[in-house]
């Protein structure tokens, strides 16, 4: 029986003796390195993770690139911009050729440039759901680890409550949220802004953390019954520090798992919760745009590409990458 | 009458009153009529309004006493076919038919132009599109005695329910004394007008209330009525339009008559799913002979309400959608549809309702502040932003120096545009004139403060709000804007407990005639206490002017309402136009005879409509 040509390279180490560097080299990688090499190895992985650098570094670097292009978010007088007679930009698409003073072009009716508010909803989309997935992975990771290792009543509290915040319906909380905030807020418009976001934040974290925290507890309810872990208990480790140096991170890998593909998610769900007018106050957003955006698809459809590119291009790069890396730590796949 | 409730954006973004209700400002309303303006369209297509253009509407044609039944056929109709209108979101359609409770545009167009008979009623003269208040129910418009405290109206002989009963005095009576109830039937526009004119109107509560009695304001001799006013009332046979002035079946019970109404009119309900769809088939009891004003061409009216707004909009547009109306257009498919070079199925169409800014009148003291405001307000930019087009679909003195800045909306009896110079300039967006009346009150740029809240659950308000802003700020005010999503404006601008009232002081109104008479416009937005006077605008001089004109003759009062208004503009300045509406319907290719209802607010003229 032959092998497929392509099987060869990839158990390359049985073709040929390897030499004595490279021998030493592959003895010493930890998990977490055999998932880091596969991963270079995987020209997918690479792409997204380019892309979502690329997105990264335009939320990070924003007010620089937006000097650079000579645009802003600042309002404008509409006609300055707008045909009152339509509605529609006096200078650049739908009507006119491509100006270098608007990349993205104007919006209509208020002449908002488009390409200053596209690249701060990315800052706010990618803002908020590494705030949101950092946190949600806290408290899920934490609960996750206490709920399976200390077990008993602790367990079953912590499970119930997964259970809970699980059925709770998402959407129907953050309506009921969002106008309780503004009611309480109204007044005072800085703090509106900030109690927004962070408002935001709190809806995604509460509603987000379940997941990691099931997925945790299950892999400790197993962890636990290995034999280092007991062998730590035996000779009187604290558990605390049993938790951190020996089950932690034996979990690093399902945990990365996790935040690579709640981001995408996130993002998502703040430009959905933005479309349904309950996101962020004070800020552009790729869902707010898209919301006032759709009614223009027939005559200016530029305006609505633009965020909807920007968000499936994302969540497409950082799903793609977190399938990768799920991958690359899962010691039962081949690629 | 009414305030209007904005589909979006705007400053004044509010829920409504009464009969501009729902969706008022959607569409268009309008006292008068087209016809002057028709010029702007091209001659000879009389029921259209014409694109572009903010049209002047005409003052209505007057009363006409002695018409006669059938109404007047306008040119080439034809009877057949099924119309489907579609009135889409924020729309509703009527909660309830109840004739006692019909105070909005939307709901009220459907029910005096084709399902419930009242003393008197419009009729459209097919020829030029103007209006002639006409007697319906009754034999003529009522007579009055020598100071508008007694009406007698004659009812006509054979008027039937659909049911085949003839319609008695008696059931007249008893669907006014409905309107006094002003709990049941919150929405109706008895509370505005049955009750403070009746003679113990403000006492009686209508036949459903506990230990009701007869009601002697109201009396039935035979064939005639006879109204006793405790307050002159000299426009009683305008408010006869109302469904609320006609009659009601004596067992009708309070709470659910208004799900299975009788009809009096051309149509009757085959199917009623309240804020949803409404099917309406011909009535053939009803007798074109008696009635002057509707027509019965059409074999079936769907009415579908709530629905998305680009489809309603689509649908009217394409084939598929010949026979099909919407009922209020979003400006971006009104744009498309010009391009495209479907003008001939679009109609824009004048509402007669003013938008107003209304300075807190105890915070904001000098008239000269107040006219800067007049000068800080981006008018364009800001109905841009919001979505309208100007000149368009909303329209002042800013894009045509002829409609002025007043309050009365054009078409209006006894309107004067006011446009005059202040400090040597007419108002239009300038925010160095600005700068010099702030100056003139003694504030240096970025001393005054002005406040106000906006609607922050659409883009088009928050981008309004943006310009409005920039438009102050440019001006030499300080600026603070405050979001609101919790619902519509009106509930901060009319509740002086609202924590937002009390940090603003720019507050607004946005107020549609009741008929086209100044006395309907001029006290809710200048007397004293009004509800909707939102910036509790108050002088005695102008209350007390406001009692005389009430007492003049009839023929004087609308030229010295149009004084007043002009007088306190100039004296005061307690608001600021933000200006005047148009709505814009589409309509399918096969419809025939489309016209703006001015009367009933700007909704499409269901008494005219045929199927070609």
């Amino acid at each position: 029986m032959t092998l497929p040509a392509a099987d060869f390279a990839v158990q390359g180490e049985s073709s040929a003796p390897p030499v004595e560097a490279a021998r030493r080299s592959i003895a010493g990688r930890s998990p977490t390195r055999i998932a880091f090499d596969r991963l270079r190895r995987d020209p997918i992985a690479v792409i997204c993770f380019l892309v979502v650098v690329l997105f990264a570094c335009i939320a990070v670097f924003a007010p620089w690139i937006k000097d650079m292009f000579g645009v802003s978010t600042d309002t404008v007088l509409a006609s300055t911009r707008i045909d009152l007679a339509t509605g529609l930009p006096k200078i650049g698409p739908p009507d006119h050729g491509f100006t270098m003073d608007h990349p993205f072009g104007v919006a209509p009716r208020s002449g908002t440039d488009n390409l200053a508010v596209w690249i701060e909803g990315c800052q706010t989309s990618l803002y908020l759901a590494t705030v949101a997935t950092v946190l949600s992975t806290i408290i899920g990771v934490t609960l996750g680890l206490v709920a399976g290792f200390v077990g008993g009543v602790v367990d079953a509290i912590i499970s119930f409550f997964i259970d809970l915040f699980l059925s709770f319906p998402f959407l129907l909380g953050a309506l009921a949220v969002a106008p309780i905030i503004s009611e309480r807020y109204g007044t005072d418009l800085e703090k509106l802004r900030t109690v927004s976001f962070y408002s935001l934040v709190g809806i995604l974290v509460v509603f987000g953390w379940m997941g990691v925290a099931r997925l945790v507890r299950g892999e400790v309810l197993s962890l636990r019954e290995r034999e280092f872990i007991k062998a730590a208990r035996v000779i009187g480790v604290p558990t605390g520090r049993i938790l951190i140096r020996e089950v932690l991170p034996n979990l690093m890998a399902p945990i990365v798992v996790s935040i690579s593909l709640s981001l995408p998610a996130f993002v998502a769900a703040e430009a959905g919760l933005s479309y349904l007018g309950i996101g962020v106050f004070g800020r552009e957003s790729w869902g707010q745009t898209i919301n006032g955006a759709t009614n223009f698809w027939e005559i200016y459809p530029l305006f609505l590409l633009e965020p909807v590119l920007g968000i499936a291009i994302l969540v497409v790069a950082l799903n793609l990458l977190g399938d990768a890396i799920r991958d690359a730590f899962d010691p039962k796949t081949r690629r | 009458m009414s305030v209007v409730r904005e589909r979006r954006g705007d400053h004044n973004q509010g829920k409504a009153g009464h009969m501009i209700r729902k969706k008022a400002l959607v569409a268009g309303v309008s006292a008068a009529t087209l016809a002057l303006t028709l010029a702007a369209c091209g001659g000879g297509d009389d029921d259209k309004g014409g694109k572009g253009g903010f049209e002047e509407t005409t003052q209505s044609a007057g009363k006409n006493p002695d018409a006669q039944g059938p109404a007047p056929d306008p040119a080439g109709f034809k009877t057949g076919g099924e119309v489907t209108v579609l009135a889409p979101d924020p729309d509703d359609g009527p909660t309830s038919l109840d004739p006692a409770g019909l105070w909005s545009v939307t709901d009220n167009a459907i029910a005096q132009d084709l399902l419930f008979r009242s003393l008197t009623t419009w009729q459209q003269n097919p020829e030029t599109g103007e209006y002639t208040l006409v007697p319906d129910l009754a034999t003529d418009l009522g007579t009055p005695n020598d100071d508008f405290t007694e009406w007698t109206f004659t009812l006509k002989d054979g008027i039937k329910w659909e049911n085949g009963e003839p319609v008695t005095a008696e059931e007249v009576k008893f669907g006014m004394e409905r309107s006094f109830d002003a709990d049941t039937f919150a929405t109706g526009p008895g509370a505005a007008y049955s009750k403070p004119y009746f003679e113990g109107g403000d006492k009686y509560d209508g036949p459903y209330a506990k230990g009701a009695k007869d009601f002697p304001a109201i009396s039935v001799d035979g064939n005639k009525l006879t109204l006793k006013m405790s307050t002159p009332f000299s426009e009683m046979d305008y408010y006869g339009i109302f469904p609320a002035m006609g009659p009601v079946p004596l067992d009708a019970p309070a709470a659910d008559y208004g799900l299975k109404p009788l009809s009096t009119g051309p149509y009757k309900i085959e199917k009623y799913v309240p804020n949803q769809e409404l099917i309406l088939v011909p009535n053939d009891q009803w007798d074109p002979s008696t009635d002057p004003a509707r027509h019965q061409y059409v074999d079936k009216y769907t009415f579908e309400f709530g629905g998305d707004n680009a489809v309603a909009d689509k649908t009217a547009l394409s084939d598929a959608g010949a026979t099909t109306i919407s009922t209020a257009m979003l400006s971006n498919d009104y744009t498309k549809a010009i391009q495209d070079g479907q003008d001939d199925q679009v109609l824009v169409g004048p509402q007669p309702c003013t938008s107003f800014v209304m300075p807190n009148y105890d915070k904001v003291k000098e008239l000269e502040v107040r006219q800067a405001l007049a000068f800080a307000y981006p008018y364009e930019d800001v109905w841009s932003a919001a979505g309208y087009l100007p000149g368009v679909t909303r329209a002042n003195g800013v894009t045509d120096p002829d409609l002025g800045f007043g309050l009365l909306p054009p078409g209006m009896a006894g309107r004067k545009a006011w446009n005059p110079e202040i400090d040597g300039e007419t108002i239009q967006y300038d925010p160095e004139h600005a700068k010099e009346l702030l100056a003139k009150a003694g504030y240096k740029p970025g001393e005054y403060e002005v406040s106000f809240v906006y609607d922050a659950t659409s883009q088009e308000g928050k981008d309004s709000a943006k310009q409005r802003e920039l438009g102050y700020e440019k001006s030499g005010f300080k600026v603070k804007a405050y979001p609101y999503t919790a619902g519509s404006l009106y509930d901060v601008w009319t509740d002086p407990d609202n924590a937002l009232y009390k940090k603003i002081n720019l507050l607004g109104t946005a107020w549609c005639q009741d008929w086209p008479s100044p006395a309907t416009f001029v006290p809710p937005i200048l007397e004293t206490g009004q509800p909707y006077n939102t910036g509790n605008f108050s002088e005695k001089s102008v209350d007390d002017e406001m009692d005389r004109i009430r007492t003049l003759p009839v023929d004087e009062q609308a030229d010295a309402w149009g004084e007043l208004e002009n007088k306190v503009m100039t004296d005061y300045m307690p608001v600021i136009n933000a200006g005047f509406y148009q709505g814009t319907f589409a309509f399918g290719s096969s419809i025939g005879g489309f016209n703006n209802d001015t009367t009933v607010g700007g909704a499409p003229d269901y008494r005219t409509i045929f199927v070609k």
